[in-house]
């Protein structure tokens, strides 16, 4: 008898199972031209500060203009990632200590006001101890904030936070703003991991899919090194699929080419002797499945990739592209018919002793039109640089760069 | 709801770490406490878990665990509060043994070995579904009622979304499960052998 109702109640929950499976949403396909559409125009004056302007930039053309992330007090920053604001504006995030991953290390946000090319005061968005009050679990540190503009308007901030060990030990939390970053809701875990919800991280930007939903590239580092795509319903991942596997790749970052077609650039973590170059996966299913394709021939340093797609068809990429060391920053572009290549040498300490070298690292890219390009890299791990490229300044590069197209071979091996 | 699905997490964790320790208890002293005397044992260990304490600490005591085991599945925290507290006959070595080759099978392709991830299917793949009521039916054919129980606990609370996962392998199976069904198979084992043994020397010829 007592058999018969443990079945029965199997039965129950398998009828509530069923009817939750079929409560869920169906795979959608990407959203395309999801850019953000600023409320005014921006217009920025130019300030010729640029360290290396190209040859390829004819003078009359504004040079990138430079900024820097305000300074916060502490001895380290790293991590800076944007996003677009609707008043036209750009909200920058990073985390600051007294060291990378210190305990007093909080997650702060500024506004870029394009007009006075000035950001604002920095404001700590969240440190461990609220984030561990708020998540209801020990948190030993914070790191990599990355903002997405969710369907409804409303901002997300992913974070990582990690509770025992190093990075690899990371889980990804977010939290959810009403009032463009101004507030946050309380903080909610995502769940991405069988193995103690560890090592699931973020560092790229999310992608959104036609039903309102967020794709956002993840990737572990414990154990297996690989991509991960998650898909994220507010507050928490609702289905994920790898992106590639092993020990190779992380930090994916993905170019939408189509509602069903993406392509993810990762930075290499490969051991000695192979290949230090972009791995690339490929979808053709809106992120479903994913299948590994031959590497890009620009050298990686186990170091993170940035990168955008424009309105003209033009894509810019930034990197160390040097496969080892990280103390030279590139802008690189490519259109569908041309090869990747470098239209801007942003940083470049290879003429110093190597002790005087600097890291400049973790680029994070946004458009505000679809046309111009916000950069934000961290600078010796002291500073984070921001850089804006103008529309006309990307147009004028990606005219050169067809032109020059013709008898050129492909530059990018290795430099 | 994201603050109540916390405040279970760290009741469910601290009446967990209550357990265990009452089970360490009765262990070092190798005796079964009266079924009043856990209970009474476990509700002021749970509160000493649950509430924070001050003393230099920014939560309590649970959160700390919590923070290094994350949440425990339904199936463990089921099993373990149910060994203490019901008088039921232990989980079968058969169960144990499917769950360690399971778990044997599923964690090195969870974290990376390859591009087919079965814990995607955790999130609502009916055939997944389906293998799981058919562990669960067989777990009744083989009369062992309270793994049906446990089975379908877990299948309810992942559909209401009890905790923060949205994945069922996540109510049904965490690493520290797959270590006591692995070591509780070395320890069957181990006795059989050992009685084997005794029988042996019992009843070799003089």
């Amino acid at each position: 008898m007592s058999r018969v109702i443990a079945l029965c109640f199997l039965l129950l929950a398998a009828v509530i199972g069923l009817l939750h499976i079929d409560s869920r949403p169906a795979w959608a396909p990407f959203a395309i031209n999801a850019v953000v559409i600023t409320e005014e125009e921006v217009v920025l004056e130019p300030v010729p500060k640029s360290k290396t302007p190209s040859a390829l930039i004819k003078p009359s053309i504004a040079s990138p203009i430079s900024t820097w992330l305000p300074d916060t007090g502490t001895p380290s920053v790293h991590a800076a990632s944007l996003i677009a604001l609707k008043d036209g504006g750009i909200r920058a995030f990073w985390f600051a200590g007294s060291r990378e991953g210190a305990a007093d290390v909080s997650i702060y946000s500024s506004t870029f006001d394009s007009k006075s090319s000035s950001w604002s005061a920095p404001v700590v968005v969240i440190d461990r101890v609220n984030a561990e009050k708020a998540l209801s679990r020990y948190i030993a540190k914070l790191g990599n904030p990355v903002p997405a503009r969710m369907a409804d308007g409303r901002l997300q901030l992913f974070f990582v936070t990690v509770s025992v060990g190093g990075w690899a030990g990371s889980s990804i939390s977010s939290m959810i703003s009403d009032d463009e970053g101004l507030t946050w809701g309380v903080p909610q875990r995502l769940i991405s991991s069988p193995l103690i919800n560890l090592s699931t991280l973020v560092k790229s930007p999310a992608i959104l899919f036609t039903d309102g939903r967020l794709g956002l590239p993840a990737y572990h580092e414990w154990i297996g090194r690989f991509g991960e795509f998650l898909r994220i319903d507010a507050g928490q991942v609702i289905d994920k699929r790898r992106m590639s596997s092993g020990r190779s790749a992380i930090q994916p970052l993905v170019f939408v080419n189509d509602a069903q077609d993406a392509t993810a650039y990762f930075r290499q973590t490969r051991s000695a002797g192979q290949a230090k170059q972009v791995p690339v996966s490929q979808t053709q299913n809106a992120g479903q499945s994913w299948r590994v394709e031959p590497d890009l021939p620009i050298a990686n340093p186990n170091s993170a990739v940035a990168g955008l797609q424009l309105n003209d068809g033009s894509r810019i990429l930034v990197l160390n592209n040097r496969e080892s060391g990280r103390y030279r920053l590139v802008l690189m572009m490519t259109d569908a018919k041309s090869q990747w290549q470098t239209i801007e040498v942003l940083e470049d300490d290879t003429a110093l002793p190597e002790d005087q070298r600097k890291e400049f690292s973790y680029p994070y890219l946004i458009t505000l039109d679809g046309n111009d390009a916000h950069l934000v890299y961290t600078w010796d791990r002291k500073k984070i640089h921001h850089r804006y490229f103008s529309g006309a300044w990307l147009k004028r590069a990606h005219v050169q760069l067809s032109a020059s197209e013709v008898g050129n071979t492909p530059e990018e091996k290795k430099q | 709801m994201n603050h109540l699905t916390q405040t279970i997490a760290l009741m469910e964790m601290s009446i967990t770490c209550a357990a265990v320790i009452t089970l360490l208890l009765q262990k070092t002293f190798s005796q079964e406490f009266p079924l009043l005397a856990k209970l009474m044992l476990i509700l002021i260990l749970a509160n000493l878990f649950f509430w924070p304490l001050g003393m230099g600490m920014e939560l309590p005591l649970s959160a700390y665990v919590r923070g290094a085991v994350g949440d425990l599945s339904i199936v463990t925290t089921l099993l373990l509060w149910t060994s203490l507290l019901l008088a039921s006959k232990p989980a079968p070595v058969a169960f144990k043994l499917v769950l360690t080759f399971i778990a044997i099978i599923f964690y090195p392709l969870a974290l990376g070995f390859g591009m087919l991830d079965p814990y995607a299917w955790g999130y609502g793949s009916i055939p997944f579904f389906i293998a799981v009521l058919l562990f669960a039916l067989v777990c009744g054919l083989a009369n062992w009622n309270k793994g049906v129980w446990i089975i379908a606990i877990a299948i309810l609370a992942w559909a209401v979304h009890w905790h923060e996962s949205a994945n069922l392998w996540d109510y049904l199976l965490d690493p520290f499960l797959a270590i006591w069904a692995l070591l509780a198979i070395f320890g069957t084992l181990y006795r059989r052998r050992k009685d084997k043994a005794r029988s042996g020397y019992l009843f070799r010829p003089g």
